[in-house]
């Protein structure tokens, strides 16, 4: 869907902690139904974004619009309940309950009912959660606790946990760390069912740039809070400054 | 399948064996049963708010007090215009109790997002206030608390010893099926993400403190009409059953029986102070010892508590495949 305006739009977005400047004027728009990665080293801002545009952080200066709506300075739970769904670096999942109840905390408030007497009187539906389940790849393990689960099965189970029937953009923060070769692949597989038949845009943040030459879409590469270049892996990989400020760094990692 | 069964055998057989137990005492000692079950109740609001969603409140005696407070008043006619109505004492125990819990609810979780260490402290200085703050008031009887309160009674006779005792039972069990009721409900499970991961709960759309908040208020209401049972069987109120102490105790003995799992938290409130009762007076101070050590090695070995395991329910139907 080609729509004049981008489904989100970050202006001039600026982060200061104290001296630390973690943000410095960061702009870019995302078209909805589309794919993008943010390519960077560890420190660059990348999970700062995130912080800003889910309401996390406040910003230091610019703006954050979702739909032509400017967002930020709202609660987090307000932009989640406008659509955007954010998946943490550390896998933010409910470790002490099971798969199932995870799945049920993430679909319960579907619809609207995320106050108590909603809840309390909530019948979830269980071919949703089997969906999800079958997304996350834990049809076989609804009843295991996710403290037992597998690093990388739990980075699949909360991006499940996205997929409610309201959520229309997926801010995936460093979706493979310490994943495997062949899991890697199967997540970039993933975020393009995601776009294909979910009808999601996603935006990810990654510093592996395996990961984001198998995505394929096109990328953003941020250094110290801004955006030094962007297009897709080969025009990126050729420009100097990105092999110099990134490509060199990750070379001897 | 068997194991998880088990803890739904066990509980039915608890049960089974409560009602038993009123058909073996009589007297002072079945009457002294029939208050513990308040402690029951009291100690399940804890555990809905302790065990399920993490709060750990240092001041639940609060709404126990405030409900038999609010029971002696009305039954005391103390309150002019209210008359003396025992159905009205229990209507003024629940709402001043629900008031209150709503009131510590949003100065703390709403309006200073508080939680953890800073949340039990505000409590434990609530519990302490308001304890001194009723040895203070002449209207609410002082250090010594208000007397006479009426029995409870029925066409003006009172009511007997074994019929107080199944009438505690079967409130109890009530207040345990609604317990069990929210806790098993997707709310339930609401309450224990907010035990594990506050943070993801509310960047899934949720807000926390509201969720929070609605288990504090839940657990006072429970309380109060725990306290004012309490107060219709006991006869006397007195400030010690607002304050610190008694809500630490409660603390212990629902850990001591299984905060998680309402009922070992109910036995572990008839248990206890059961036992206190009867060991206190042969053991002397040694009771103090043994209940230390006891508690000990529960927050240290069995986290479950000593019934938890044994009583806990297998998760709904829903959740398993
Ligand atoms: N809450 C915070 N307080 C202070 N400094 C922070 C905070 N969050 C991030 N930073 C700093 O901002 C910079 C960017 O961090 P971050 O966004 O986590 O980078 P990335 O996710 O790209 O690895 C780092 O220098 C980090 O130390
Ligand atoms: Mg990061």
């Amino acid at each position: 869907m080609s729509t004049s305006a981008p489904m989100l739009k970050v202006d001039g977005l600026v982060k200061r902690f104290g001296g630390v400047v973690a943000l410095d004027g960061i702009s870019f728009e995302i078209e909805e139904g589309s794919v993008h990665a943010i390519l960077g080293p560890n420190g660059c801002g990348k999970t700062t974004l995130f912080n800003l545009i889910d309401g996390s952080l406040k910003t230091t200066a610019g703006r954050v619009e979702f739909d032509g709506h400017r967002i930020d300075g709202l609660s987090s739970s307000k932009i989640v309940r406008m659509g955007i769904a954010r998946k943490f670096q550390v896998p933010g999942v409910f470790n002490d309950l099971t798969v199932a109840q995870n799945l049920e905390v993430a679909l319960a408030g579907e619809d609207g009912r995320f106050g108590f007497l909603g809840l309390l009187l909530a019948r979830p539906e269980r071919v949703r959660r089997d969906r999800l389940a079958e997304v996350a790849g834990l049809t076989e393990k609804l009843e295991y606790a996710v403290a037992e689960l597998s690093h990388g099965e739990k980075q699949r189970l909360e991006i499940a946990m996205l997929l409610t029937r309201n959520v229309r953009l997926l801010l995936l923060d460093e979706p493979t760390a310490g994943m495997s070769v062949t899991e890697t692949e199967a997540i970039a597989e993933l975020v393009c069912v995601l776009r294909d038949e979910h009808g999601l845009t996603v935006l990810v943040v990654e510093h592996d740039l395996l990961f984001v030459k198998t995505l394929g879409a096109p990328i953003l590469v941020a250094n110290d809070g801004k955006i030094i270049a962007s297009g897709d892996y080969d025009a990126i990989s050729q420009d100097p400054r990105v092999v110099q400020s990134y490509l060199g760094a990750a070379a001897n990692a | 399948m068997k194991s998880k069964r088990r803890g739904l055998y066990a509980t039915v057989a608890a049960w089974v064996a409560l009602g038993i137990l009123g058909l073996l005492f009589d007297g002072w000692l079945l009457s002294q049963m029939a208050i513990y079950f308040c402690y029951g109740m009291f100690a399940m609001g804890l555990s809905l708010i302790w065990g399920q969603a993490g709060i750990l409140s240092f001041g639940q005696a609060i709404f126990f007090g405030a409900g038999a407070y609010g029971f002696a008043l009305v039954t005391l006619n103390k309150i002019p215009g209210l008359g003396v109505s025992v159905a009205m004492g229990f209507v003024v125990a629940i709402v001043l109790a629900t008031a209150l819990a709503a009131v510590i609810a949003s100065l703390t979780f709403a309006a200073r997002g508080l939680s953890g260490a800073h949340f039990a402290i505000v409590t434990l200085c609530a519990a302490v206030v308001v304890e001194t703050a009723t040895t203070r008031s002449d209207y609410l009887g002082g250090y010594n608390g208000l007397f006479g309160i009426p029995p409870l009674s029925w066409n003006g006779t009172m009511i007997g010893d074994h019929a107080l005792y199944y009438l505690m039972l079967s409130i109890t069990l009530l207040a345990f099926l609604s317990v069990v009721a929210i806790i098993r409900s997707p709310y339930g499970t609401l309450l224990e993400a907010i035990r594990d991961n506050e943070h993801r709960v509310r960047h899934l759309g949720y807000v926390p403190h509201h969720l929070k908040s609605a288990a504090f208020i839940l657990a006072g209401a429970l309380s109060g009409l725990a306290g004012a049972l309490f107060a219709a069987q006991f006869g006397f109120v007195s400030p010690s059953l607002l304050g610190f102490a008694l809500s630490t105790q409660v603390l212990v003995w629902v850990a001591v029986g299984g905060r998680a799992v309402p009922m070992a938290a109910m036995l572990g409130a008839l248990v206890v102070p059961g036992a206190e009762n009867m060991l206190s007076n042969v053991l002397g101070d040694v009771w103090l010892l043994v209940i230390g050590v006891l508690f000990v090695a529960v927050v240290v070995a069995a986290r479950g508590g000593v019934f938890g395991n044994l009583l806990r329910l297998p998760l709904p139907q829903r959740l398993r495949e």
